[in-house]
């Protein structure tokens, strides 16, 4: 018999055990080759079910939160930026939003506050505008960065006061900010416009019938640098990489500090949310390589 | 499953549930596949993570050119396969049986497929890459020999006599039967 037709066979046989067909049910099909065929068809079967490896549920679990917050992180990055609203007039909007706000002094009250006070909301929204407010990838990610140093002092403070599930949510919200972080520096990398200027969000838009609307107010900067919120690119994805190999240690760092010092309740949550840092830090340092 | 195509352009136009549903899945398949071609648990759920995401990032370059999403997707995840072994990371190894310990009950049970996945990933380890790849994509990730051809770039007739040589050898290792 030609080696062909025994790999002919040999395949077709394998096709029928994925099925569920024994081998015995195989050879009794080719009688001429079983005797080549049976030692084969052991192998085969023996390969199958050693290779039947079946990953951790509490991997999958955790693989499966990771990626649909990416399709989420993905699907918000798409979609315009407020109600449908042409993007420059979203924008404005915004920015006006924001300036009443902050004029009231009430989200700079708020961007100290810490999980337990009534003003976190407040911070967890203007965070969220100020994500939405910011028109670049590279941008978004520093603001992410920023989050990420937030989150670690919430997560930190908490655990302080025996709080483990509030230190889940937030280890669960830092997680989000650094994913996002790893998918805006991946996709960040391969829309580079071959034409520089313009900005990536602002498509084109057609000529307007009636005056256009004032240019609206440059966007707020010169926070301190500490906090990230910076809007402008500039060599971005260099000192990007800097700031996120410094968290990197940092974070995890500080975690870590604070594991002695927290009540026993609140230690399996906190060694999730060491976990948790190092793992993401890892892959979004990959994701800027 | 729906059908394969209306699912894949549904994601491609950013329909989240349809990306979910591919995911679910392709999920087991491409670990094991990538799980038995680095012999490392700790990266295997890595790289598995990281295949998904980068379909993200790239389903809508995917075009249907006779090619079938599982090839395009394994063809990822052979890619970061590659990549890894590459530059090995430095990160201390997580030997493979450890995920087992999660997934069956029975120490005796444990013990046998701890065994099996030992003496198969070793046994891997003397084929060929070429073998190697069929055995992964056949056995690990349960493909047809039709679409091991497209991700490898072989005739079918090619991949069926790899596959053949594979098994041979594996015998020759595992002594089985």
């Amino acid at each position: 018999m030609k080696n062909s037709e025994l790999e002919n066979i040999l395949d077709e046989c394998l096709e029928r055990l994925a099925k569920g067909e024994t081998v015995e049910q195989c050879l009794q099909r080719y009688p001429e080759q079983a005797a080549q065929l049976e030692p084969l068809l052991q192998t085969a079967q023996a390969v199958r079910k050693a290779s039947a490896i079946l990953p951790r549920s509490e991997f999958k679990a955790r693989a499966r939160y990771e990626f649909r917050s990416a399709l989420q992180a993905t699907a918000t990055r798409r979609r315009l930026p407020l109600f449908g609203l042409r993007p420059r007039w979203a924008m404005a909007l915004m920015i006006i939003a924001i300036a009443l706000v902050a004029g009231g002094g009430t989200a700079a009250a708020a961007n100290n506050s810490m999980p337990d006070s009534p003003l976190y909301p407040v911070k967890l929204a203007t965070e969220q505008v100020r994500l939405a407010l910011t028109p670049s990838d590279m941008g978004k990610a520093r603001l992410c960065t920023a989050l990420a140093d937030r989150r670690v002092a919430e997560i930190i403070y908490m655990a302080s006061r025996g709080d483990a599930e509030q230190v889940e949510v937030i280890t669960q919200r830092l997680d989000e900010s650094l994913t996002m972080l790893a998918v805006l520096v991946s996709v960040g990398e391969e829309e580079v416009p071959a034409a520089e200027g313009a900005p990536r969000e602002m498509p084109e838009e057609p000529l307007l019938t009636t005056p256009p609307p004032p240019a609206p107010p440059p966007a707020p900067s010169e926070e301190p640098k500490g906090d990230g919120n910076v809007y402008d690119e500039g060599d971005g994805r260099a000192e990007l990489r800097v700031i996120v190999t410094a968290c990197a240690c940092d974070h995890p760092d500080a975690l870590r500090a604070a594991l002695s010092e927290a009540p026993e309740s609140a230690k399996p949550a906190l060694r999730r949310a060491i976990f948790i840092s190092e793992i993401d830090y890892e892959r979004v340092l990959a994701a800027l390589d | 499953m729906q059908d394969e195509e209306s699912l894949v352009r549904r994601a491609q136009q950013h329909d989240q549930e349809a990306f979910a549903q591919l995911y679910e899945e392709y999920f087991d398949k491409i670990y094991r596949y990538v799980a038995l071609k680095i012999g490392d648990r700790m990266e295997a759920e890595d790289i598995t993570q990281q295949v998904f995401l980068n379909a993200i990032k790239a389903i809508s370059s995917f075009r249907w050119r006779g090619i079938p999403f599982s090839a395009w997707l394994f063809r990822i995840a052979h890619n970061q396969v590659v990549d890894y072994l590459r530059r090995k990371t430095k990160r201390p190894t997580m030997p493979l049986d450890e995920s087992l310990v999660a997934s069956d009950y029975d120490p005796q049970l444990i013990a046998g497929r701890k065994l099996d996945i030992e003496r198969l990933y070793s046994a891997a380890g003397k084929l060929t890459p070429a073998q190697q790849e069929v055995i992964s994509l056949r056995f690990a990730g349960e493909l047809p020999i039709a679409q091991v051809a497209q991700i490898m770039g072989k005739s079918e007739g090619a991949v069926k006599a790899l596959q053949h040589s594979a098994i041979v050898a594996l015998r020759k290792t595992l002594s089985v039967a």
